[in-house]
């Protein structure tokens, strides 16, 4: 009980510093939007006026919690440009990031971890170095290039023309294979060379523990030694690292893959968000990553301990 | 054989990663020809005809608004430099001294704050932290920088706490500690150059970092502002591609890709000299 | 004379490294006799463990080279085996338990679930066939509640009691041949005396010959019945245990005997 609630409280931390930065950088240094709505003949009461209403002549604490306020209580207000309420906005659009990220993220790991444990088990033989140097390969590769290329590829006619440019049109299951399946390439061959390397790593070393000799000194097979004890073993640094990558992956990833591939979800109604200048939909944003990030982190604590035995 | 000659002897015999070094070390050629007048001056001239295709003229072709792509490719080496060296350089550095402090103060408020904002910055999404600092900054083209130092000095900082608090405990720091001299001291003086290891490999990591971001931000319109750099010909070349012209697209991409492929191959090496233990090989 | 049951030629171990090869085991030869309990005797580095392990074909290809004239278990050259085949035979006919009963067990895995296992891949049992066997093998090193230790965690156990699991592992499948590194220099001295007890007890029981490597002679005046000497991964005496107290051939030997027992006799 302890535990979580010391967990709890490390988490509302977090939330209170995320909340923070965005605010002072977006809100406290923002555009101040006085003139926009006023217009240019404006008298000094009515500035005034709109001052009192944006909230300006507050101090600096009473903005900041009257944001947090906004927050918790999920009203996110309207979106600038289309005036669309934020928490519709989200709604629309988080279960089509979901959709179109997932797929690739989980498919990205097992296959990091699979090629892992291939060139663990090499380890200093062809497969291994092919495997490395495969990884070290896509390291090197821009994510823009890889989409570029891919589109270029398989979207259009000087490639094989297979699937649509852009968009999502999805009806069916059909249609979402066909919209899901170029992010989803671009997503895993991006991640697929960090993956490879990390796992890759963290096998090795599992390898070279005093329980896996004696597995080996009882006849076990390498195949059994990796699959059953080695990968078993690793299950705590395994997760670290998937649940870490979430926002980085699954939230900037989904921003540039959305927006390039025209994808209305949230990455790119936050790049648009950003381009325009769009506030309201940008601290909401920000806010629910945070609290996003701090709940997954917060999980994965629990899962450590259905996971590895030793956690108490 | 002292430590840094061994180190240097084992980098030498890596045959990928000395490659990897030569790459490098011809690239900041390149930069410094950039730098110092003599290549690439032309890269804003519009002198060529549309998409035209590569000649004597114009090495790579030109691009939709007649500039050479070869000249503009090469002036982006300068670009994706002193972005990597700013970036790699403060972000170490400020990592390093943070997680000397942390991992010196260790279980103290002071670690516990540096914990703290570490946590919070790795808790937002990059992108989102650099518009929101874009914002904030309205516009001035330090917003990229700032974003990235802010962002990722925080692994350099992790592994350098670690390694002070391994070093903490050794013998020849509690000597120091007893004739008397002062923490700070010891600390920036004799504890943190035995970091230098990690902080070189962290250096060489995120100056990789440091230009895939720029790519990526060019091509969402927050990152190099003037000038030109790979990320903002990619960001050109999205548009070309469709129309089936590829010479920006390809040199750019190309370049881009030799730099990291060498600077990663250096920095595994790296890893590998200076603890062939814990390298991931 | 009967044939010995392990029969150890000319064994060589060398690590294989860029600049400088190293010679860790030289030459070494011994045999090993039905029902009898062979000490290897000598100091850290030796070459003790690395002799052992060549023999078990644990060591891994790449780092070491082994070369051996032969490595006889039961007729059979061990060092001609190739890897499926000698799988089948580690475990079952020749079984090693090590120094460090804290790491040697699987952290992620219950003590049951490692034991039954073992009898699952060997004797062919089916789960419910390697449960019951597993609980009867835990009673005969001497746990009175076997059910509990089926299910713990080896995180929940002591030093001894992992050993003692060990040796139930060890022993399940009634080996020719059993190499006990050093089991008990990691635990206490009450508790050594418990583990080597059942080990000797278990090795009488179902004749197992017992290869016991160790620095301490104490512990070879008690158990064994012969004794090797290593130094610097060469032999340089075999003797049975009597003789090796009261007429040491090797200067070496005699030294040995006066750093540990001298204090003793005195």
């Amino acid at each position: 009980m302890r535990f979580a609630l010391s967990k709890i409280a490390h988490g509302l931390l977090l939330i209170l510093g995320v909340t923070l930065i965005s605010f002072t950088l977006m809100v406290w240094f923002g555009p101040d939007q006085t003139y926009s709505l006023v217009g240019k003949n404006a008298t000094p009461e009515q500035i005034a006026e709109i001052r009192h209403e944006l909230g300006y002549d507050q101090p600096f604490a009473r903005r900041y919690g009257g944001y947090l306020a906004q927050l918790f209580t999920l009203n996110l207000g309207a979106s600038n440009s289309s005036g669309e309420p934020v928490s519709q906005i989200l709604k629309r659009t988080v279960p089509v990031t979901l959709a179109l990220m997932i797929p690739g993220f989980v498919l990205g790991n097992l296959l990091g971890i699979a090629l892992g444990l291939l060139s663990a088990q090499h380890k200093g033989r062809w497969i291994d170095r092919l495997v490395t140097g495969l990884s070290v390969t896509g390291m090197s590769i821009s994510f823009l290039v890889i989409i570029i290329f891919l589109q270029v590829l398989l979207s259009t006619p000087y490639g094989l023309n297979l699937f649509p440019v852009r968009g999502w049109q999805v009806d069916d299951p059909g249609s979402y294979l066909r919209y899901v399946a170029v992010p989803t390439l671009s997503l895993v061959f991006v991640t697929l060379g960090y993956n490879t390397r990390f796992y890759r790593a963290v096998f090795v070393e599992e390898s070279g523990r005093d329980h896996i000799r004696t597995a080996r000194a009882f006849g076990a097979s390498t195949a059994t030694i990796l699959w059953k004890h080695v990968l078993k073993n690793s299950m705590v640094p395994v997760l670290t690292r998937i649940m870490f990558s979430i926002p980085l992956v699954v939230i900037s990833g989904s921003l540039l893959i959305e927006s390039y591939f025209g994808i209305p979800g949230v990455g790119k109604v936050t790049f648009d968000a950003i381009t325009s200048g769009d506030q309201p939909v940008l601290k909401a944003v920000v806010g629910l990553t945070a609290v996003a990030f701090v709940l997954i982190q917060i999980l994965t604590d629990f899962i450590y301990k259905l996971v590895d035995p030793r956690i108490a | 054989m002292d430590p840094a000659n061994r180190t240097w002897q084992r980098l030498r015999k890596d045959k990928a990663g000395f490659m990897g070094l030569v790459i490098v070390l011809a690239f900041f050629l390149i930069a410094l020809g950039v730098w110092s007048g003599i290549l690439g001056q032309g890269w804003s001239e519009a002198g060529g005809g549309r998409w035209e295709a590569p000649g004597k003229a114009h090495w790579f072709g030109t691009n939709l608004l007649g500039q050479d792509i070869f000249q503009r490719a090469v002036y982006s080496v300068r670009t994706a430099f002193e972005i990597g060296f700013v970036v790699s350089v403060l972000s170490t550095l400020l990592g390093a001294i943070l997680g000397a402090l942390a991992g010196w103060y260790s279980n103290t408020w002071a670690d516990s704050t540096i914990l703290w904002i570490k946590g919070v910055l790795d808790s937002i999404p990059f992108y989102l932290f650099v518009a929101a600092v874009a914002f904030a900054l309205q516009g001035k083209p330090w917003a990229m920088h700032l974003a990235m130092i802010a962002t990722f000095w925080t692994t350099t900082g992790r592994l350098v706490r670690a390694e002070v608090m391994k070093i903490k405990s050794r013998e020849f720091i509690l000597s120091a500690r007893t004739i008397g001299l002062p923490d700070l001291l010891i600390l920036f003086r004799h504890v943190l150059p035995n970091t230098l290891h990690i902080l070189f490999i962290q250096s060489s990591i995120a100056f990789v970092a440091a230009i895939k971001t720029e790519v990526i931000l060019s091509f969402l319109g927050l990152g190099v502002q003037d000038g030109v750099s790979w990320g903002l010909m990619l960001a050109e070349s999205t548009q070309e591609v469709l129309a089936g012209h590829f010479n920006n697209f390809l040199a750019a991409s190309l370049m881009l890709f030799v730099l990291l492929m060498g600077f990663n191959l250096l920095s595994d090496a790296l890893q590998e000299a200076f603890d062939p233990q814990q390298a991931a090989l | 004379m009967k044939h010995p049951v392990l029969s150890v030629r000319k064994l060589s171990v060398t690590r294989r490294q860029p600049d400088r090869a190293s010679t860790v085991v030289d030459s070494v030869s011994f045999d090993l006799n039905q029902s009898e309990v062979l000490a290897v005797v000598g100091e850290s580095g030796c070459g003790k463990t690395k002799t052992a392990e060549a023999v078990m074909g644990l060591l891994p290809c790449d780092t070491w080279d082994v070369q051996a004239e032969s490595i006889e278990l039961d007729g059979t050259n061990l060092a001609a085996l190739s890897a499926a085949a000698m799988r089948k035979v580690r475990g079952r006919k020749i079984s090693m338990i090590f120094q460090e009963p804290l790491t040697a067990l699987d952290p992620v895995f219950t003590a049951g679930n490692q034991l039954c296992s073992v009898l699952c891949r060997h004797q062919g049992m089916t789960t419910k066939a390697a449960r019951t066997s597993s609980m009867a093998m835990l009673e005969r090193v001497g746990f009175a509640e076997p059910d509990h230790i089926m299910r713990s965690y080896p995180h929940q156990l002591s030093g001894g009691m992992r050993q003692r699991i060990m040796i139930a592992m060890a022993m399940a499948c009634q080996p020719r041949v059993l190499i006990a590194d050093e089991p008990t220099t990691a635990l206490d001295v009450t508790t050594q005396a418990q583990v080597l007890r059942q080990l000797t007890r278990l090795g009488e029981e179902y004749g197992t010959s017992i290869l016991l490597i160790t620095h301490d002679l104490g512990v070879v005046a008690q158990y064994c019945d012969r004794a090797v000497v290593m130094r610097d991964g060469r032999t340089v005496e075999e003797a049975p245990v009597p003789k090796l107290f009261s007429e040491p051939q090797h200067e070496y030997t005699r030294q040995l005997l006066n750093a540990t027992m001298g204090v003793r006799s005195a």
